[in-house]
């Protein structure tokens, strides 16, 4: 999962270096923290959370797959 | 913007020239005319025929925006773990938009309620493919074929209920639907004779109402 928030993420800021993903797990839940660039933090929340509610949906796709639930935290 | 200045005898001549330097076709470029030019008398009073041709922003980049996009998506459907062939249909040879579709078995996960999970994928799409390219393209995301059959069965469904509204001369109120959904029902009714359509509600719950036109 880490992989796609990361991939999205580092394609639509500003700083790509700047692009932190880590995954860890809480409790039954992944947690995915995307850490950007102060600058960019809108990007990826996008207007009225447009952006970050897409990969929120593309997540949650793959967490059903392998029988699990993900959260995304944009930090 | 590319674009470049040809005088010649003729404004055809100019035009030729003008393609030839950029190596594109007629229908890829704007041109316009500056100076007509004359031909004078005997070579006296003749005066060149001057254009501008520019090259039109998407059809310069019309190759780059299937193929970035195609890559797009297949990094993301492959990120998301899911194995799958990605398809570029056009309209015709490099025209817009551009519409991928994805090909392959138990897709129906990419999809999700409503089309919702398709929804995010294309809007995703176009958001890098924007980033990318620096401009914003029309891509349309497609699951085999999924948009394509719900959007004929929207349409056949607009038809029938646009019959019932008109013989039981009463309102009807479909289904919440998504934005792209709700333009073909209103597409499709635009031109009927007998009923009119409006969109209703807010965010998730919008729906279309197909009311009898008031004569």
């Amino acid at each position: 999962m880490k992989e796609l928030v990361e991939y999205i993420a580092k394609s639509i800021v500003s700083v790509p270096d700047d692009v932190k993903v880590t995954e860890e797990a809480d409790g039954d839940i992944v947690v995915v923290k995307l850490e950007v660039a102060a600058d960019d933090k809108g990007r990826v929340i996008g207007r009225q959370g447009r952006v970050a509610e897409a990969m929120r949906t593309l997540l949650r796709v793959m967490a059903t797959k392998e029988g699990t639930r993900v959260r995304l935290e944009i930090v | 913007m590319k674009e470049v200045e040809v005088s010649a005898k003729t404004v055809d001549e100019a035009i030729q020239m003008a393609l030839e330097q950029l190596g594109v076709d007629e229908d890829q470029v704007e041109v316009v005319v500056l100076r007509k030019g004359k031909s004078g008398v005997l070579g006296v009073g003749a005066e060149e025929a001057r254009i501008k041709v520019r090259l039109l922003p998407q059809l310069q980049e019309k190759d780059d925006v299937a193929k970035v996009a195609m890559e797009i998506l297949e990094t993301l459907v492959k990120s998301m773990g899911i194995v799958a062939e990605i398809r570029a249909t056009q309209a015709s040879a490099g025209e817009l938009p551009v519409t991928l579709n994805i090909e392959g078995d138990d897709l129906g996960i990419l999809i999700g309620r409503r089309g919702q999970t398709l929804a995010s994928l294309q809007y995703i799409v176009r958001l890098i493919v924007a980033e990318k390219l620096k401009m914003w393209v029309p891509i349309n995301v497609d699951v085999v074929g999924y948009k394509k059959r719900r959007y004929e069965s929207l349409r056949s469904l607009a038809l029938r209920l646009a019959e019932q509204v008109k013989t039981r001369r009463r309102p009807i109120t479909l289904e919440p639907m998504p934005a792209d959904e709700r333009r073909i029902i209103h597409l499709a009714l635009s031109d009927h004779p007998d009923v009119s359509t409006q969109s209703m509600g807010e965010g998730e719950a919008r729906k279309v109402a197909i009311l009898l036109k008031k004569r």
